[in-house]
Order: C-alpha cells, then structure tokens, then sequence
C-alpha cells in the first residue's frame, strides 16, 4: 500500500467537474465570455488553495443539505491540482481569446476543458492526473507520485480508507 | 438575440452529442477488442451467455455494491447465465487484453461468447438484467 495516498473526497471532485461543465456550456450558449472568466479564476483559486475550485457547492450545499454522501477514496491530492491548474490555464487562455476577438479559438478552449471535465466526471478519467503520472515516470522534476496500487493512471481509484484512518 | 441563442443551444447540443456517440464507439471498440480475445477458453462453459468480472481485492466499491449485485443478479437468473470473476490484480494480463482500465468493470456475453455489453464502475442489477435481455429470455 502507498503510504503517501490520503483520503480524497471524490464527491467534490465530482461536483466541481459537473459545475464546470454546466458553466462553460452556459457561457457558450448564452455567449457569456465573462462566466467563462469566472470559472477560470474560481479554478486558479481552487489550485492555489488546493482544494477542487467549486467544491464549495458540495461542501457547504449538497454535502449539508444531504443530498450528497462524501465518496472517500485513497489517492493523491498533488495529481488532481495539477489536472485544476492544467485546466484552468486553458480556461484562461480561452478567456482571455473570447476578449481579443478569437471566438473560435476561445470557446474551443472552453468546450475542451467542459469535454474533460466531463470525462473525468461521468466516465472516472481523469487527464490531467494522466498526464502528472506520466511525467512522473519521466522524472520530471516536481512530479513524485505514482498512481494508486491496482489502478491505472489517470483512472478513479477504488480503495477506501480503512475504518478510522486519517 | 432569442435567435442566437437558440442556434448556440443547438451547437451545443450537436457537440454533447458527438461527445455521447464518441464515448460509444470508444466501448465498442473496447469490446470488438475484447472479442478477439480467447482469454476465456477453460473459465467460461460454453452455450450459456456469461457476466465477466473484474475486480480486485482491495477494490471497496467491488464489496459492498458489485457483489451484492452479482449475487442477486445469480438469484433471479439461475443457470440461465454464468459469472466469471477475474481478480484484475493478480492476472493484469487478462485484464489489460480486455481493455479494464478501473474496476469493477463487467462484460456481457453472449451464449457464443461474443462481449456484447461493457459497463465502466458499479453497474445496477436492473441494468445487467436488461442487457442480458437483449439475447435471450431472462424475464423474472
């Protein structure tokens, strides 16, 4: 067992992905160049901070309300950063193409980032942790972590914490 | 502007669209793979369609979800069907042939043997039932 792994609250992972795919189609269909701005800052935020940028909603809404359990899985933290702040560039960089006049070019960033939000939310796959997984096997300096036992890189893990485990 | 917005709605809608019909042929090209697998010769009788599983042992949702699942799944259907379950841990190369990126993951197949469904996670026992319907009369 890697003992680096820590508990991961998958549900607002869950969530965060969700409200980003919901928001970036938003902003496409009602062409809201700004909302596409919001979801890029509220991702940088959440990168910094280190926690996923919208999982506030589940945290101190869906979480509260009940209408969410926690989804608690042993896995790493730093991949999924990686993946937020991977994604939140492109966020950035599209917003930033929607103002200087690049529609095509701006929301095709948007839509990429909704398309692997998507993937990761609904279908488990997760790009970006693919991607820090990998550099990680090329030694890229800053990228030391390995995938979860049994569990291919990049893809949900399984295993939860053992019953009182912090 | 009502005309603007109804025509980006109906983009968007194309590209979720296209997103779906992706995501299905990437699984029928998973399982179009998978059939071309002879993986199964000695772990499957032949003649009777089969739920192949594959899990591990340190897989939670595998325990309390699949499983259970399973075992219901077997008490309605009887000798209708047979499961195979593959511990994706100990017999990687199995699961790497089959395409398994994350388990559980279960395949349907039919009595010949051909995989005719592939589920990605936990999978409801309404939903394996349904899709062994497909060929053949499993109605409880």
């Amino acid at each position: 067992m890697n003992a680096t792994l820590k508990n991961i609250d998958h549900s607002a992972l869950q969530v965060s992905q969700i409200a980003i795919v919901v928001l970036n189609v938003l902003a496409f269909i009602l062409n809201l160049p700004w909302l596409a701005g919001i979801v890029a800052v509220v991702m940088v935020l959440g990168t910094l901070l280190g926690v996923p940028g919208f999982g506030f909603i589940y945290r101190y809404g869906l979480k509260q309300l009940g209408w969410m359990r926690a989804h608690v899985l042993l896995d790493n933290p730093e991949p999924h950063r990686f993946a937020q702040g991977f994604g939140s560039v492109f966020m950035l960089a599209g917003t930033a193409a929607l103002y200087l006049g690049a529609p095509g070019l701006g929301w095709a960033l948007v839509w990429l980032v909704a398309a692997l939000a998507a993937l990761n939310a609904f279908a488990g796959f997760c790009v970006g942790c693919f991607v820090y997984y990998w550099l990680a096997r090329l030694r890229v300096p800053g990228f030391t972590k390995n995938p979860p036992e049994d569990t291919f890189p990049g893809m949900r893990p399984t295993t939860s914490p053992a019953p009182g485990r912090k | 502007m009502h005309d603007v917005i109804v025509f980006r709605f109906l983009w968007a809608a194309a590209i979720i669209a296209a997103g779906i019909i992706l995501f299905n042929l990437a699984n029928r090209w998973i399982l179009s793979r998978a059939g071309r697998q002879p993986v199964l010769a000695g772990l499957a009788r032949a003649g009777i369609p089969t739920l192949l599983y594959f899990t591990t042992p340190t897989c939670a949702p595998c325990k309390t979800i699949q499983r259970p699942a399973i075992d219901r799944l077997k008490e309605l259907a009887g000798d209708r069907l047979q499961v195979v379950e593959i511990d994706a841990a100990s017999q990687p190369e199995i699961a790497r042939q089959w395409g398994v990126l994350s388990v559980p993951t279960t395949f349907i197949l039919d009595a010949q043997g051909h995989p005719r469904h592939v589920n990605h996670g936990v999978t409801p026992v309404d939903k394996l039932l349904k899709e062994f319907e497909e060929f053949g009369d499993f109605s409880i």
